[in-house]
């Protein structure tokens, strides 16, 4: 499957009475995107208001409590559309042309429950950790209709992010991209008749899957659900694969990891190479021990079948998580297939704790994103969008995280993307 | 004003001898001498070598409680900022040396202590406990070991808070640092991956918890007819604690006869364990080394024998390395008795 | 829906009894703590119950959320020391995290009740949504 990116680079985010990009410059029309986020039904019974504005790099803004990050998008050749089984029909995409507005970002803010979720600021101390600090962002803070309950309210935002963004991302549909990339993996056959002497290999890709504020979709799908499958590594750059998930907010993948997957960009860097990258297997993290053993089984069949050399695994999330990274490095292992697995530590504030909560000693090769427990003091910011009372209860926080003054103590695990399990970041730890 | 280091260092690189001065109990000498220099250097004048100590390897060895307590009360006396050992390269007696004295100078006097030295060197097994620079394994690594080791020395007596440990040259002593590399994650990822394949050196960023596994043996399906063996690493000794055992960081393991005896008692019995509140075992050892239902189970004939001697250490702190030799050591006893297999109780 | 024969939930949350006792068989321990929950499961487990769903279920941490509920076989199939292992992490990963000093209103427990239910109602495939038209929960 054969995709063409291209990137229009975007130097400033303006608000104006229409959507385009022009030199460089998006012009959002908050009116526009509102009506086309309304055009849908959950976002039209359970969104009472949305307050749009713009963050950019280096100003004094705190932007929380923050529920997913989306890049805009637009399809512009090619079957299916941007955020299949949600925003575009359920074709399969990944093929064909898509444009990016590289640089911009769409993030939805909103209180979904009392506690959790994440922080991103735009300067100051807490703005190296998050790679959202360097992206203009469009930030919607969506307030609930009374009465609405938090499944709901949850299911509204996620839908309302994902409409503007893709709205959004028509403005690039008929612009000259900066700079085009080709993204194409081959067939069984076909790679091994073109590539006979590069190892195969594969990428795992692990997807948080657990309950409310814990989940992810593909195509639609609640991933709760599916057996492991395949996906060409294309079609995640479409929007295949969606956030719902935002609790301890470091390594949560947002939308906007899911559409610009480093490990997906890394190893298509090495594609013809060193390596002949075959595909993704999409994996799950349940809560009920059978389906971790069906999955972690699956994901290995998997690997098997596809005749791998080497997969590279990455993880999502904490705890339970680690027991599904374990098996699915242990069962690759076993079968010959070497792997490299990606995660993060949870280490304690002093970094003496043990920082998985499982381990094998076949997991010799690990890439880490950082100790969450890390301590960490964000100052007052001049500016915050969304709101602050929920601090002192989310993960990361704890009594008396907010000061008065505005700064926060905290953990690193508050900021949004901060120890990224993808390998997003060049944070790491020893 | 520079910050005052006394250095530590052995009879060989004093230019005092070699093996044949090794016995030589500590001297004190004023400012520097040998290796010394190269750490001034570095320091250009921010911290100067007030002291040198010198002591022969085989005195540290056979002599360590007296050579300890000798150079704890010089250092005390002299009141530097920084207590530097070694380095010592692979040298093992001098490591040894170099790693204990430094800890026993950092517990005693709470001063910042450092030492350099070879990562197969016995004495970085106290790695998580002081810091240890990694050096080359042999004296020629100290063109590279010295600026490095000065540098965070002086990081050290400033106060400063420690970068990671690959970023100041420090053995991972066990304590999770962030720190940014140059590359994302996912790329560091794919360049781990494409070295694992190619069967190439690689290292893991996150070093699993090193387990040492060793595989159970296989179930016996008929325990009625086997020889029992005993071990602990609670400590379980005879009353008064004939051998010694320490109470941390264990140097040897005891046999203890329990020919006669139905249970363990608290007047016959104790723990030398310094880990865990002993008041439990004390009172009643049998919850730690359960010969009460074992002699029960004995009886009974649900197993065949009880093995006449058990064998014990304290777990608390002691050396992976130590524990493995304690093991193959008293194994190799039980084997030779007759003993099927055997019971590790554990606190 | 994964069935009902054979499994049982034991959990301090009173929602998840409101609303999963009707369908399954629920020990609800009311003034049990998080740890408390996690001792007794191991306890069982050490005893030779099987685990059906993991300790640690979602990213609400220990030191936060004060609900657990964790599915449990209701026959004796022998120790399994996968289980038993888990356990034991899932205990000491409880104890690396302190107390936060927080004292949380009406409303984030009732959150807290909300997630460790739907990670339950995930691990089980059950309707949460549905489940909870008979439960007392926040809303807007």
């Amino acid at each position: 499957m054969k995709l063409e990116l291209g990137f229009i680079k975007i130097n400033d985010v303006q608000f104006s009475n229409e959507c385009a990009v022009k030199d460089g410059i998006l012009y959002v029309n908050p009116e526009d995107v509102k009506a086309f986020v309304y055009d849908h039904d959950d976002c039209k019974a359970y969104i009472k208001s949305i307050n749009f504005d713009i963050a950019k790099p280096g100003e004094s803004v705190r932007i929380t409590p923050v529920k997913d990050v989306i890049e805009p998008r637009v399809k512009v050749e090619g079957p299916g559309g941007l955020f299949p089984g949600f925003v575009a029909n359920v074709d399969t995409v990944g093929s064909g042309r898509t444009h990016v507005l590289k640089g911009a970002a769409v993030v939805t803010a909103g209180k979904i429950v009392g506690f959790q979720e994440g922080i991103i600021d735009m300067s100051g101390p807490g703005a190296q950790y998050t790679p959202f600090s360097k992206t203009l962002n469009i930030v919607m803070v969506c307030e609930p209709v009374e009465g609405t309950k938090q499944h709901d309210y949850e299911r509204a935002v996620r839908y309302a992010g994902l409409r503007a963004a893709s709205f959004i991302g028509g403005a690039g549909k008929a612009v000259e991209p900066d700079e085009v990339k080709t993204y194409e993996t081959l067939g069984i056959k076909e790679g091994i008749e073109k590539y006979p002497n590069l190892p195969r290999v594969g990428y795992i890709h692990m997807l948080q899957t657990q309950g409310l504020l814990h989940d992810t979709y593909v195509y639609g799908v609640d991933a709760k659900k599916i057996v492991a499958t395949l996906l060409n590594p294309t079609e995640t750059m479409d929007g295949a694969i969606l956030s719902g998930n935002c609790v301890s907010a470091c390594d949560k993948n947002t939308t906007y990891h899911h559409l610009n997957n480093p490990v997906v960009a890394e190893l298509f860097e090495e594609h013809g190479k060193s390596l002949n990258y075959v595909c993704n297997i999409i994996t799950n993290e349940n809560v009920y021990l059978a389906d971790k053993q069906r999955s972690s089984d699956w994901a290995a069949k998997l690997a098997k079948l596809l005749d791998l050399d080497a997969v590279l695994v990455s993880e999502e999330g904490f705890g339970n998580p680690d027991a599904d990274l374990i098996m699915n490095c242990v069962k690759n292992e076993k079968q010959g297939i070497k792997t490299v697995l990606i995660t993060d530590e949870y280490a304690g504030q002093d970094g003496k704790s043990q920082g998985l909560a499982d381990s094998d000693p076949l997991a010799d090769a690990v890439v880490t994103g950082g100790n969450a427990n890390m301590p960490i003091v964000l100052p007052p910011m001049d500016k915050v969008i969304g709101m602050l009372d929920y601090v002192d209860y989310c993960s990361g926080g704890h009594a008396g995280s907010l000061r008065p003054d505005g700064s926060i103590e905290a953990e690193l695990q508050i900021i949004t993307g901060a120890t990224n399990e993808m390998g997003f970041n060049c944070m790491s730890a020893r | 004003m520079a910050f005052r280091v006394v250095h530590y260092i052995n009879q060989f690189f004093a230019n005092v001898g070699g093996e044949e001065m090794a016995h030589i109990a500590p001297e004190l000498r004023e400012g520097k001498v040998g290796p010394g220099m190269a750490f001034e250097t570095a320091w250009k004048g921010e911290a100067v070598i007030v002291n040198t100590i010198v002591c022969g390897d085989s005195y540290f060895a056979e002599h360590e409680k007296d050579a300890k307590e000798q150079v704890v009360a010089w250092v005390k006396e002299i009141n530097p900022d920084m207590f530097i050992a070694g380095p010592a390269f692979n040298a093992g007696r001098y490591g040894y040396a170099c790693a204990n004295i430094a800890l026993e100078v950092k517990t005693q006097l709470g001063i910042p202590v450092l030492t350099g030295m070879y990562e197969e060197n016995p004495g970085a097994d106290l790695k998580d406990k002081i810091l240890i620079t990694p050096t080359a394994n042999s004296a020629a690594g100290m063109r590279k070991a010295a600026p490095t080791m000065a540098k965070l020395a002086l990081k050290l007596m400033k106060g400063e808070v420690l970068g990671a440990s690959c970023e100041e040259g420090y053995m991972p002593n066990g304590i999770r640092v962030n720190f940014f590399e140059k590359e994302r994650g996912a790329k560091r990822a794919v360049k781990m991956l494409i070295n694992k394949i190619n069967g190439k050196a690689f290292t893991t960023e996150f070093p699993m918890p090193n387990f040492d596994r060793v595989e159970p043996g296989k179930a016996i399906p008929d325990m009625s007819k086997v020889v029992l063996g005993l071990a602990t690493s609670g400590g379980i000794v005879s009353k008064g604690n004939p051998d010694h055992i320490e109470a941390s960081s264990a140097s040897h393991y005891g046999e203890y006869d329990i020919e006669g005896w139905d249970a363990l008692t608290a007047e016959g019995w104790e723990t030398a364990h310094g880990g865990y509140d002993p008041v439990y075992a004390n009172e009643n050892p049998n919850r730690v080394m359960p010969i009460d239902v074992l002699r029960q189970m004995e009886k009974e004939g649900k197993i065949g024998k009880l093995h006449r001697y058990f064998y014990s250490t304290v777990g608390n702190g002691t050396a992976v390395a130590s524990s493995r030799k304690f093991a193959e050591e008293y194994a190799q006893k039980m084997l030779k008795a007759g003993v099927q297999a055997c019971i590790m109780t554990s606190t | 829906m994964k069935l009902p024969h054979r499994i049982r939930i034991i959990t301090n949350n009173p929602l998840v009894n409101t609303v999963l006792s009707d369908w399954y068989k629920v020990e609800f321990h009311e003034d049990a703590s998080y740890r408390d929950i996690l001792v007794m499961v191991r306890d069982m487990v050490y005893n030779g119950y099987e685990l059906m769903t993991h300790p640690m279920a979602g990213s609400v941490k220990p030191n936060e959320t004060m609900y657990k509920s964790i599915v449990v076989g209701t026959d004796l199939i022998g120790t399994n020391l996968e289980h038993c292992n888990l356990m034991m992490n899932a205990l000491i990963t409880c104890d690396k995290f302190k107390p936060l000093g927080v004292v949380y209103s009406d409303y984030h427990i009732k959150d807290f009740q909300l997630i460790d239910y739907t990670l339950l109602c995930g691990a089980l495939d059950f309707d949460a949504i549905a489940g909870l038209s008979k439960a007392n929960v926040n809303s807007y």
